[in-house]
């Protein structure tokens, strides 16, 4: 036989008991030659561009799953940050490209459209001024729409007005959306040192350096790490490390096999394989569990973050030695809402913002899904965005805030979205106000790169 | 092997590249025919050069009589080629690993996996039929 049982076995079952499933398929198309002086023009041209290259997205990858046995969460398509073709826009047009968006997602059949985007690191154009302004109403007439902003990178610095106008969207996007436990917020992220080619929504866009349309993977498996780790039984950490390459390195090689796969029926380019670790808010599919078979007794301890630390930088060595083309986030996720062991160790009082942040110095993107509660000033939450801005600035790379400051709950009470988007207990917030150096504005200048001490 | 229109596209272009000068439209039309006619007449030897034609079959259940010849006979109704098989009863149960080769048969992978749920469905067995490639990739580099 060309294969051994036990490799038979293992792979049935990674893909039938553990949950290994390819997290996402998207599909990335530019919107660049979308642009028309008349809104209306522009819409039918950008849903025309949509459904040219999207309308079989759905379709293919089922072809795929089939053909392989392996599943895909999720369909998805990334765009043209909007507000690079439509920079002479204004808001009430912005809001129309977000419905015509919404409807060709809905008409792809798909749960997600990622890319109502600006980068503004180091400025403001008018056009993306406008275009911040709508997010909240956009998100709020929308429903498959994801929006996200770029405030900082390490070559810009952070722009600290953009925070401040981020944490005021973030705000209104909640209260706009109260009536659904201010669900807008969890479709908008703002993003340091945002990746072109990520393929994990909501913070996913087709990058301005990216080609006409291409199709990018994210892998997944939480749960077929966590196996691996409670079959090792007891080593030593360097085994423990040993071990999680070995599963991420077999896992990496099925996701790009099924992400070449789908581009190849497409007939458009394979871009990359984002080889993260996203869990889900199904039991066993948790980042938190595999740090408790670790050894933590719960998620948020001492330990916590030189745990993960190894566990993201496993991930990275791994998925590098089995595809040729990682990009992407690439490590472990840590959305709270989306993973059962975060929101136990929320409940327990285990696990505080605080720690949190720390955490994500040291793991892909940052401080995802977390709620706040309503009465959470504006400052506080440009606060929360500008240190989580000053850890991906200094240490050179991709951070995220994906806050919700749930409209009109306080702490221990929940927001529940239910599907991938979970549950999300409500976090206590320092109330010491940081307004006046929030209200000083303007932009913290780039770092430097040597003494890194 | 049906092509695609890019593949086609491509096809065409290269006839012009290569005709130069004399290319018109009659004999470009003729040659990009006669190209797509011989792709379409060796259709095994396309299917070998993307991936191979075979897949993995893993069954597994509570044992009784007949597995093995319901399984082989929906193989074999599909006109799928057995290359190797390996079975073994472990207490209660059933297990069985086959590499079927799907190359000359004349339905696709995903008619052969629906009549083998239907055999799953009767059996009350667990049958998967897998392309071979996510093996390949998982476990040999």
């Amino acid at each position: 036989m060309p294969y051994e049982f036990d490799e038979i076995l293992e792979t049935i079952r990674m893909t039938e008991v553990e949950h290994f499933d390819i997290r996402t398929v998207t599909l990335g198309i530019s919107l660049r030659d979308c642009h028309d002086r008349n809104i209306e023009v522009t819409k039918q041209k950008i849903y025309d561009k949509i459904m040219k290259y999207g309308k079989n997205h759905v379709k293919y990858a089922r072809e795929i799953e089939a053909k392989y046995g392996i599943s895909i969460a999720n369909k998805r398509i990334s765009i043209t940050p909007v507000s690079i073709p439509f920079d002479p826009f204004h808001a009430e047009e912005f809001i129309e490209i977000a419905k015509i968006l919404d409807k060709a997602a809905e008409e792809i059949g798909i749960d997600y459209l990622a890319g109502y985007s600006a980068l503004v690191q180091k400025g403001m154009t008018n056009g993306e001024r406008e275009l911040i302004q709508s997010i909240p109403y956009a998100l709020a007439s929308t429903k498959r729409v994801c929006s996200s902003v770029n405030i900082a990178s390490t070559k810009a610095g952070i722009n600290m007005d953009a925070i401040l106008m981020m944490a005021e969207a973030i705000k209104k996007t909640a209260e706009l959306t109260k009536d659904r436990d201010s669900i807008g917020c969890a479709k908008l992220v703002v993003f340091a040192n945002a990746v072109e080619d990520n393929p994990f929504v909501a913070g996913a866009f087709h990058g301005i350096s990216e080609p006409e349309v291409t199709l990018n993977v994210g892998i997944s498996g939480p749960g077929v790490v966590l196996d691996a780790i409670k079959e090792a039984g007891y080593c030593n950490t360097q085994g423990l490390a040993e071990v999680i390459k070995k599963t991420i390195f077999k896992i990496t090689r099925a996701g790009e096999l099924i992400g070449r796969k789908v581009a190849e029926k497409h007939g458009v380019p394979f871009g990359i394989v984002d080889v993260s670790l996203a869990p889900t808010p199904a039991e066993g599919d948790s980042i938190a569990d595999i740090l408790m078979a670790m050894g933590l007794e719960d998620v948020g301890g001492p330990g916590t973050t030189a745990a993960l630390a190894m566990l993201n930088d496993s991930v990275k060595k791994a998925g590098l030695m089995a595809s040729g083309v990682v990009g992407g986030m690439s490590g472990a996720f840590i959305p709270v809402s989306e993973d059962m062991g975060m929101i136990r160790a929320v409940e327990n009082g285990n696990l505080t913002i605080e720690k949190l942040e720390a955490m994500t110095a040291v793991c892909s993107v940052g401080l995802d899904m977390i709620a706040v509660p309503g009465d959470t000033t504006a400052s506080t939450i440009a606060g929360i965005i500008a240190d989580e801005a000053a850890i991906g600035v200094i240490n050179d790379k991709t951070t995220a805030v994906r806050i919700i400051p749930a409209y009109g709950k306080k702490e221990g009470e929940s927001v529940d979205y239910g599907g991938l988007l979970g549950k999300a207990p409500i976090m206590s917030v320092k109330r010491i106000s940081c307004e006046k150096f929030i209200g000083r504005g303007g932009r913290i200048p780039a770092p430097m790169r040597s003494l890194t001490n | 092997m049906k092509l695609t229109e890019d593949e086609i596209r491509k096809i065409t272009l290269s006839a012009i590249e290569e005709l130069g000068d004399k290319a018109t439209p009659d004999n470009v039309k003729s040659i990009v025919k006669k190209a797509v006619e011989s792709f379409d007449s060796s259709p095994s030897d396309i299917k070998m050069n993307e991936s191979s034609g075979r897949a993995i079959l893993t069954s597994f259940g509570l044992n009784k009589p007949g597995i093995v010849a319901s399984i082989t006979k929906a193989i074999s109704q599909c006109q799928c080629d057995i290359y190797d098989l390996s079975q073994k009863i472990m207490g209660d149960f059933f297990t069985m690993i086959m590499v079927v080769d799907l190359t000359n048969s004349p339905s696709d992978l995903k008619t052969v996996q629906e009549e083998l749920a239907k055999v799953a469905e009767e059996l009350k067995i667990k049958i998967y039929l897998q392309h071979e490639d996510v093996f390949r990739f998982m476990h040999r580099i």
